[in-house]
Order: C-alpha cells, then sequence, then structure tokens
C-alpha cells in the first residue's frame, strides 16, 4: 500500500504544490455561481425550481466533476505521450496497483477541486440530512470515475493520433454537457427541439446531474427516475474502469503514443 | 516594403497555424454551435423574453474573443519551443514579428466568427445584414486588442510556463461574467453596484455584442459614436499587447530566454 500511496503523492504533488489549478477551479466556481448564475437566475422562470440558482449551482458541480474526470483521462494520454507512462510502467509494482494508483491519485484530485464548491452548495441549499449529501458526493464520485474511465477508453485513438484523441474528447465534452440535465431540466430540452431530449438521455451527465439534484431535495417531477440514475452510474464506473484495467494491462506496454 | 511583406507572410503563417489546429477547432466550433443552437433554444423556453434573439449575436463575439485569445497560446507556444529564437533570426523587425502576431490574431477570430455568424443568419433572421459589413473593421481592430491581452498574457506567463492557461482562464471569466454577453444591462443594474455597471458598460465584449444585436440583427441604424466607443475601448488592450510582446522579444533578443 505505501508504494501505492507513494505512487499517488508522485503524481499529486504537481497539483498542490502550489495550488494553481485548484485555486483556479474554486475562483470559477465562485464567479459561476454568484455572478452568472445569481444574473442568470433573474430570468429564468420555472415555477417547479423556484430558486435557479441553487439547481445551477449543482449542475455546475457535476460540470466540473466531468471537466476533473476527463482531465484525468486525457492526462493518462499525455504520461504516455511524454513518456511518463513508460517510467511508470517500469517501476517495481504491479500492474493492479498501479491502476489502483491512478485511480485514487484521481479520486484525490476530484475531492481536492470539489471539496470548497461542494461545501457551498450544501450552504446555499441548507436543510439537508446526512444521508443526502454523502449520496450526493459519492454520486459525484462515481460520475468522476465514470468519466476518468470513458476518456481512458478512447485513448486507443490517441496511440494513432494524439491531435485526434483531442479533438474528439474535447468536441464531446462540450457536447456531452450542452445536451445534458446539468443546465435545465429534461422537459425543457423537450420542448426547445423535437429529439433534444433522447439525445440528452445518451449523456452520462444527464443521469449523474439528475441523480445529484434529486438527492439535493429538488423537485423530483422534473428529473430523471434516480434509479435508473444510479444504476447508469453504477455501470458506466464499472465497465469503464474495467475497460481501464484491460488496457493498462494489456495495451499500453511497449506502446508510444504518436 | 520588404518589411511589409515579410510581416504578411509571417501573418500569414500563425493565421493558417490557427486553422490547422484540429483539436482547437473541434473545442470552439463545438462550444459556440451547441451555445448557439442547445443553450440559446432552452433558455429561450424558460425566460419571459425572447433570449434566443439575445445570445445568438453574443454567441458571435465570444467567437471573436476564444479565436482572438487563441493569439496568446501560440505566442506561448512559439516562446515555449523556440521557434521564437528562428522569428528573430528573420530578416524582419522586433516590431514586425509583433504586428504579425497582432495581425494575424485579429484576422483568425474575424473569419472564425464570420462563419459563426453565416451560421446564426440561417436560424435567426436579420434585419441590415449589410450594417455588419460596418461593423467588420471595428470588430477586427476588437480582436487584436483581444489578441493583445492574450499577447500579455503570454508573456507574463513565459517564465511560469502552462501558468499561461490559468490567466487566460482567469481573463476569459473575468471579461465573459462582467458583460451584457449572457444578460440584458438592466438584470445588471439591479444586482451590480453602479460602477461596477459602468464597467460592465465599457467592456469591449458588451460594446460589440449589443453593436451586433442592434445593428445586424435588429436593423437599428449604425450610430458613429458607439463604433468609436468599440475603437476606444479596444485601443489600450491592443497597444499594451503590443509593448508586452515587445518587451518579451527583446529580452529574448539579449539573453536569449526569458
Amino acid at each position: 500500500m505505501l508504494d501505492v500511496l507513494r505512487v499517488v503523492w508522485f503524481d499529486l504533488k504537481h497539483e498542490i504544490y502550489p495550488p494553481v489549478w485548484i485555486g483556479l477551479q474554486w475562483f470559477t466556481f465562485s464567479m459561476q455561481i454568484f455572478i452568472y448564475g445569481a444574473l442568470i437566475s433573474q430570468l429564468v422562470k420555472i415555477p417547479q425550481i423556484p430558486n435557479y440558482q441553487e439547481f445551477y449551482a449543482v449542475g455546475f458541480v457535476v460540470m466540473m466533476t466531468f471537466d476533473v474526470g476527463s482531465h484525468a483521462g486525457r492526462e493518462f494520454v499525455e504520461a504516455a505521450h511524454e513518456g511518463r507512462l513508460p517510467y511508470l510502467l517500469s517501476l517495481p509494482i504491479s500492474r493492479s496497483k498501479l491502476f489502483l494508483s491512478i485511480a485514487l491519485k484521481g479520486g484525490f484530485e476530484l475531492a481536492l477541486m470539489l471539496a470548497v464548491p461542494f461545501a457551498i452548495i450544501l450552504w446555499l441549499i441548507g436543510n439537508l440530512t446526512v444521508f443526502s449529501m454523502v449520496a450526493a458526493a459519492a454520486t459525484l464520485f462515481f460520475l468522476g470515475f465514470g468519466v476518468a474511465g470513458l476518456m481512458l477508453g478512447l485513448s486507443f485513438i490517441a496511440f494513432k493520433s494524439s491531435d485526434m484523441y483531442m479533438a474528439i474528447t474535447t468536441g464531446l465534452s462540450a457536447i456531452l454537457i450542452r445536451f445534458s440535465t446539468v443546465l435545465y431540466p429534461i422537459v425543457f430540452l423537450a420542448r426547445a427541439s423535437p429529439g433534444y431530449d433522447s439525445v440528452a438521455r445518451l449523456s452520462p451527465l444527464t443521469y449523474g446531474a439528475d441523480l445529484a439534484h434529486f438527492l439535493l431535495g429538488f423537485d423530483p417531477s422534473m428529473l430523471l427516475d434516480p434509479m435508473i440514475g444510479v444504476a447508469v452510474l453504477l455501470a458506466l464506473a464499472v465497465s469503464t474502469l474495467g475497460l481501464g484495467v484491460f488496457l493498462l494491462g494489456r495495451l499500453v506496454e511497449g506502446v508510444r503514443s504518436g | 516594403m520588404t518589411e511589409l511583406v515579410y510581416i504578411l507572410q509571417l501573418a500569414r503563417n500563425d493565421f493558417s497555424y490557427f486553422f490547422r489546429t484540429k483539436w482547437l477547432m473541434a473545442v470552439l466550433l463545438s462550444l459556440n454551435l451547441s451555445d448557439m443552437l442547445v443553450v440559446a433554444l432552452v433558455y429561450a423556453q424558460v425566460m419571459t423574453f425572447n433570449y434566443f434573439q439575445f445570445f445568438v449575436p453574443a454567441v458571435i463575439v465570444m467567437g471573436v474573443f476564444v479565436a482572438a485569445l487563441d493569439t496568446g497560446r501560440r505566442i506561448w507556444l512559439a516562446i515555449r519551443e523556440g521557434v521564437i529564437q528562428y522569428y528573430l533570426s528573420l530578416p524582419i523587425s522586433t516590431q514586425g514579428i509583433v504586428v504579425a502576431y497582432l495581425l494575424a490574431g485579429g484576422l483568425a477570430a474575424m473569419v472564425y466568427s464570420m462563419s459563426l455568424l453565416l451560421i446564426a443568419l440561417v436560424i435567426l433572421p436579420a434585419a441590415a445584414v449589410w450594417n455588419t459589413l460596418i461593423l467588420l473593421p471595428f470588430l477586427f481592430f476588437l480582436a487584436m486588442g483581444l489578441a493583445g491581452i492574450s499577447a500579455t498574457l503570454a508573456a507574463a506567463a513565459s517564465t511560469h510556463g502552462e501558468y499561461f492557461f490559468a490567466y487566460q482562464q482567469v481573463v476569459q471569466i473575468l471579461l465573459l461574467t462582467l458583460s451584457t454577453v449572457y444578460y440584458p444591462l438592466d438584470t445588471l443594474k439591479s444586482y451590480f453596484p453602479t460602477f461596477l455597471t459602468s464597467l460592465v458598460s465599457a467592456n469591449p465584449l458588451s460594446l460589440a455584442a449589443q453593436a451586433m444585436r442592434q445593428y445586424t440583427f435588429q436593423g437599428n441604424p449604425v450610430e458613429p459614436f458607439f463604433l468609436l466607443n468599440i475603437l476606444l475601448a479596444s485601443l489600450p488592450f491592443t497597444i499594451i499587447g503590443a509593448v508586452a510582446y515587445l518587451a518579451a522579444l527583446r529580452t529574448i533578443q539579449t539573453k536569449g530566454k526569458m
């Protein structure tokens, strides 16, 4: 376990000394919630959501989770591209321990980036039970792991062309966020254009956002069935992380990212 | 005359580099088009006024902004990878290199945003498309100003490597959230103190978004004083950017590094 923690610290210390990226995430969150969110909530009128700023704040934390998760996946490809991955593979630890350290590092990174924003949304919404807070945090972690695994799963493209990988993952990220219920309930996507809601149902963010909104006390009539959300997030995390284990165990040995 | 030819050749090189970066094109297009075709449409369903009509012209200005801001990334890359040493060895003055980069940044932003305008014209009827031709030189000047901001950030970050992206994100968030790109000025007035509202009104992005809405899409007659405002708001950024980049180039010229 000490080996695993040492590898985690090797990767994580760049994020902490100095904590520029963590501070940047907190700054972005504050600006988005207390300026953009506050102003846009004066314009949005949804009877079932009396305070849109709160809805937006939860959605923004889901977006941040997605961002951190996809960054973790992309970082893996960068590690292959810059020669750090062959170094990690040459360390005297087993592949399973190496994979565990990558996953743990992702988890710690997610916790560091989201701790303050998550505390702020709990304070904004207020009046929550311990169960709902813990369950919402767990939802975000599962979503983060699932997204990281998804980006990791797409990394085989990077071994052909890292430029193409970046184009696909970053383009896909923007579309997955917009075509999801992170910013607005699904019913309004359907009203905006027929078919938008069907596309939203394909985005893992829809299930993460609706489940987080449900757990934090938003009107369930505007959200998808939480049981489906739990099933989708579990399936996503397990399947994509399984794919990650497979990739690390078989495909990356001796591979070079172009 | 020869200097001018070299400046134009260097500008052409940088301009084509912008459009050849596949991942960047994927990010910009997916972000801006999904803002237009999804976010604007969905928010229009939940607001009491026609947000689609309000936001689509602003997305074109956002296109100018993000494309112009990429100039800094290209400058940062040139400094980091030593391409700048090659530029300095060319038979072109340092001032010429600065002008070439600002020209390329402005032009890339214009070409990119005009492609967004063409898409916007398909989905939103414009009352006076020809007014855009009057706006073009002023938007080009604005784009050069924004490229200047970006050049300043690249010059400031050159000793701290990847911090450039942190600086860029802070500037991007500040300029966008403190503008009338996303919300009308009346909404801001009810939330912000007077001095901040004045600052938002003077933000070149607010001015450009307002011009695009009023002159191109609503068909109001173009007011020369308003165009002069855009020019005056952009000018300081262009000058500061040019001076900062020039200072960075001179430092590299004498010390060999930043």
